[in-house]
């Protein structure tokens, strides 16, 4: 099973910004959603998730915010900016292209998404 | 873009505070315990998962934290903080490392100063470093000078230069109505050398072609300083009729402040060829040349070369042994012995530095060692191995600095003595020796390199120790293990760069004094002397010259104060001529290698007045020296090299000249005690005097002996003999001895400065370490003084280290010192080789001053009262 930090340089930023693409999320929220998404494939340690978090914060692509959590509890909400959402579309493009080149060079024609 | 920058400018100044971030961390554990035990898992049990799953809480906030842009500006203002605080905190021992950082960078920015003017910095003038200079040879063999042909042939087919010119220097008395004549330095050069530099009068005009036509009226161009002292600075000087060396001149310009080119010159007048100039085999010239951009010396070399083979078979009468050396300002001017005595001072000073540094080194690990512990407490709380030696770093870089700073003012104060010390040496006047850019370069590396020489070993060190070890035994048992060897080994290594630096002044300090000690019974404070050039052209012979000094000496007798007074070519101490000898009834197997001897001539009356006590036979007379009776007085010296066990007067030997005849037959009249002329000889040659008229000699120095100083007195009596010939060189002959063997006194101060530095720096080091260890001994020695240890165990216990230290750095010393003396001694410089004396007494100092830094330490330990050195942590 792969963890964090056998992501490649750069990836965990994404997929934080395609998950809070859809709703604003607290850490814990993001962490699950990944996992669960990625059918337990992917778990982000939180060794790596805060510091990214942080980082994309201080890159003004997140915001984040207190609010209370479904469980009633004061929890700090991360939510994508406008420059988040020009980042996650120009990361998402570079993404495609990446993964085509390299199925092209591996020999295996992926099905490009989108 | 611009909300991009503008939140990271926000979150430069307002930082996520940390509750915030612990809350956010808290939520999150909140919620992976809930998860795990919604999956089944007793809360507890849950509990402790999750808090293995999230790792170090501090490490997650570090990381955290380094997101943040800026972020480091924060912790290294911290590190920065804290290290001022260390510093401050071990005061002494602060002190001690900035003192050693300042002494060890400041000689070397000092010296690296000096070296760089003296070698390598180009002439001040547009396109300097493309300025070279022409000789016939290599520097200090003899005459190396070209002919006024040469330099036409050399310009009309040479592709490499831009320029050339040719100078010869002579002296110029420069006379006129109304001011008494003076003697100055007179260059005559050819017309283009002032546009060759591009350095154009600051009053009048530059020189002409013209002015070099035979037949042009004689001009004359004056320097900054002599138009200053001489003429006031006035304006009117251009155009004045002056007398230079007694011929008709007229001033047309003066030269901009400062410039003397090439060396020290203060006049300048155009060459106008003569027929005895345009002879090719006069060879008076020294060349200067301008290289064409993109040239280098050697590529002008190997044309001129080729040019000066094509002169040789051109005119092989004259020119057979022309040759062309193409060499840079400073390899003309100071190379040889100047540039070796500078290359020695640079290795003395890299000595020192080598000492600070391991001095530093050593201060440095033996305090990592005493905070390893403290460094291990800072790793378990989570500091990185990287913040560790940063910190660490930061306090090294901050000594350096500050011992840097300290150094550069040394350096400065350094520098500016130098400068004073060798004003009045003959230096060239673009060697200007003031601090200057790449210097200030030089020094904020070497500032930095030390800074992080010894910082990073003693750093890497204490961040690396087995983290539970260090914290379970406590730094005592580990420290001793670990920094014992390497700082043995630095001590060793510094005692021994230390013997071998204070060897080395030694050497200088014994040559100085020998040369001080000669002579003891010549009154040098009470001696004036002076010296005349009689012109060859009023005083064309042996006789005139003698009927000028007939009347000179009586004046100078009668003059108020002066008790004696006589001539000589030259005063003692000051030099000799030299020749091949024969004695008679004594053949020498080798004809080509006869003995040679030095000889000064000598008036009347000279013996006395030097107080030379004359031991056998009498003093010179006025009847001696003319062709059918040659006369000599021996120094014993020389009496007893040649005629051993016998009587040497009215024995006889002859002279040989340069080209091998033999001169007229000496016979010995008297014998005096022993002198010596030449102080800088190894081997000074045997010595004897001859009468003046017996020389034919048109420089002569008088000798005057006088109570009060007779400087003036003694210029007016030789203005009413001849009122055109100005007296030069007035010292008295203490100081024209010193000047003489200036360097000698110069580099023993400098030497024993260096050395006296090192001695101090290593003392401190020996020190710094037996002090540190015998504290962290304490407890050790408070248990065995409760046990009964006697005072002599304990001095024993804590000196043993230092003392077999020592022993071997002084014996790896001393197989050092020897061979870098008898290196010294074989240099040009004028040291002598060095007795054995030397060496054991700057052995026993440097024991002496080690056993010392070693007996505080143990003193202390011996005095420690053992219940409060138990309990001491």
């Amino acid at each position: 099973m792969p963890t964090s930090t056998d992501l490649l340089q750069g990836t965990l930023d994404l997929l934080i910004l395609q998950t809070l693409s859809l709703e604003p999320m607290h850490g814990w929220g993001v962490a699950q959603r990944i996992q669960q998404i990625s059918k337990d494939a992917l778990q982000i340690g939180q060794g790596s998730l805060y510091p990214a978090l942080y980082r994309l914060e201080y890159k003004g692509w997140i915001k984040s915010e207190w609010g209370n959590s479904e469980n009633n509890r004061r929890a700090k909400f991360y939510r994508l900016t406008a420059a988040g959402r020009k980042q996650l579309q120009s990361e998402l493009e570079t993404w495609d292209r990446l993964s085509a080149a390299i199925g092209l060079v591996l020999g295996r024609a992926t099905e490009v998404s989108r | 873009m611009i909300t991009e920058f503008l939140t990271r400018l926000r979150f430069l100044f307002s930082r996520n505070r940390r509750d915030e971030r612990d809350d956010e961390f808290q939520f999150h554990l909140e919620h992976s315990i809930a998860a795990k035990v919604a999956a089944g898992l007793r809360p507890a049990e849950a509990r402790r998962l999750a808090l293995i799953e999230f790792g170090g809480v501090e490490a997650a906030r570090a990381q955290c934290e380094q997101q943040r842009p800026g972020w480091w500006i924060g912790s290294t203002t911290q590190d920065l903080r804290y290290a001022i605080r260390m510093i401050r905190a071990h005061g002494w021992f602060s002190a001690a490392v900035i003192a050693t950082l300042a002494l060890g960078i400041g000689l070397n920015t000092m010296v690296f100063t000096l070296i760089n003017a003296a070698l390598f910095k180009p002439v001040p003038v547009p396109g300097g470093a493309r300025l070279v200079a022409i000789t016939s040879r290599a520097p200090g063999n003899g005459d190396d000078r070209l002919s006024y042909p040469d330099l036409i042939d050399y310009r009309a087919q040479a592709r490499s230069f831009q320029a050339l010119e040719g100078a010869s220097d002579q002296e110029g008395i420069l006379g006129e109505p109304g001011i008494p004549p003076e003697p100055y330095h007179l260059e005559r050069t050819t017309t283009g050398v002032f546009s060759m530099l591009h350095i154009h009068p600051v009053l009048g005009r530059d020189f002409r072609a013209s002015d070099a036509e035979p037949g042009a009226a004689p001009v004359l161009m004056i320097g900054y300083t002599v138009w200053q002292n001489r003429y006031a600075g006035s304006p009117s000087v251009i155009g004045r009729q002056i007398h230079i060396n007694e011929k008709p001149a007229t001033i047309i310009g003066v030269m901009p402040k400062g410039f003397m080119f090439p060396t020290t010159v203060d006049l300048w007048m155009p060459i106008v060829p003569t027929p005895r100039d345009l002879k090719r085999d006069n060879r008076q010239l020294q060349i200067f040349g301008l290289l064409q951009p993109g040239v280098n010396i050697s590529s002008a070399q190997a044309e001129l070369t080729a040019i000066a083979h094509r002169l040789v078979a051109q005119y092989p009468d004259t020119d057979k042994n022309t040759t062309a050396l193409v060499m840079s300002f400073h390899e003309r001017y100071n190379g040889g012995n100047i540039r070796m005595i500078f290359l020695l001072m640079l290795a003395s000073v890299g000595f020192v530095l080598l000492i600070a540094c391991a001095n530093v080194a050593n201060m440095m690990l033996s305090r990592a060692v005493a905070r390893q512990r403290e460094m291990s407490i800072r790793a378990a709380l989570g500091a990185s191995r990287w913040r560790v030696i940063r910190q660490l770093l930061i306090e090294c870089v901050l000594l350096s600095v500050l011992g840097g700073t300290f150094g550069l003012a040394l350096a400065a104060f350094g520098v500016h003595w130098f400068d004073l010390q060798t004003s009045t040496v003959g230096r060239p006047y673009w060697v200007q020796f003031t601090m200057d850019y790449s210097v200030f370069g030089y020094f904020a590396a070497l500032c930095i390199v030390t800074g992080l020489l010894f910082g990073i070993a003693p750093a890497w060190r204490s961040s690396r120790p087995d983290l539970n070890e260090v914290l379970q035994e406590g730094a005592r048992s580990i420290g001793h293990h670990r920094g014992g060897k390497l700082a043995a080994v630095l001590v060793i290594f510094q005692f021994a760069l230390t013997l071998v630096l204070l060897t080395g002044a030694g050497v200088f300090v014994h040559s100085l004094i020998k040369t001080l000690d000669s002579n003891q019974s010549i009154p040098a404070r009470e001696l004036m002397v002076g010296r005349l050039q009689l012109p060859q052209d009023r005083y064309k012979d042996i006789a005139a010259r003698q009927r000028f000094y007939d009347q000179l000496l009586p004046r100078l007798r009668a003059l108020p104060g002066v008790t004696s007074a006589a001539l000589t070519s030259n005063p003692p101490g000051l030099g000799s001529a030299e020749s091949p000898v024969e004695i008679e009834y004594q053949p020498v197997p080798d004809r080509t290698h006869r003995p040679v001897v030095a000889y000064i001539t000598a008036s009347p009356g000279y013996f006395s007045t030097i107080r030379l006590p004359l031991l056998l036979g009498r003093d010179f007379q006025p009847t001696d020296g003319n062709a059918s009776h040659r006369t000599a007085i021996l120094t014993r010296g020389m009496a007893d090299r040649f005629w051993p066990g016998q009587s040497a007067l009215g024995k006889r030997f002859r002279l040989y000249d340069d080209q091998g005849k033999p001169g007229d037959w000496i016979s010995v009249v008297g014998i005096t005690a022993n002198l010596l002329q030449d102080l800088t000889e190894q081997d000074p040659k045997p010595l004897f005097f001859v009468p003046i008229q017996q020389q034919d000699w048109s420089g002569i120095s008088l000798v005057v002996e006088s109570a009060l100083n007779p400087t003036a007195a003694v210029r007016a009596a030789v203005q009413a003999v001849d009122q055109d010939l100005p007296l030069r060189s007035v010292f008295l002959l203490n100081e024209a001895v010193e000047h003489q063997t200036w360097y000698l006194h110069l580099f023993s101060k400098i030497f024993m400065g260096f050395a006296f530095i090192a001695l101090l720096m290593a003392a401190v080091g020996i020190y710094a370490v037996l002090a540190q260890a015998t504290s962290r001994r304490t407890q050790e020695i408070g248990v065995r003084i409760a046990l009964g240890a006697s005072l002599r165990n304990i001095m024993l216990l804590v000196m043993r280290r230092g003392l077999w230290q020592i022993g071997a750095g002084l014996a790896v010393g001393l197989a050092a010192a020897a061979p870098a003396a008898r290196l010294m001694a074989s240099l040009p410089i004028g040291v002598s080789p060095t007795d054995p004396g030397v060496f054991i007494a700057v052995a026993v100092l440097l024991a002496m001053v080690g056993l010392v830094a070693c007996w505080l330490p143990a003193r202390r330990a011996a005095a420690l009262d053992p219940v409060k050195a138990i309990r001491y942590e």
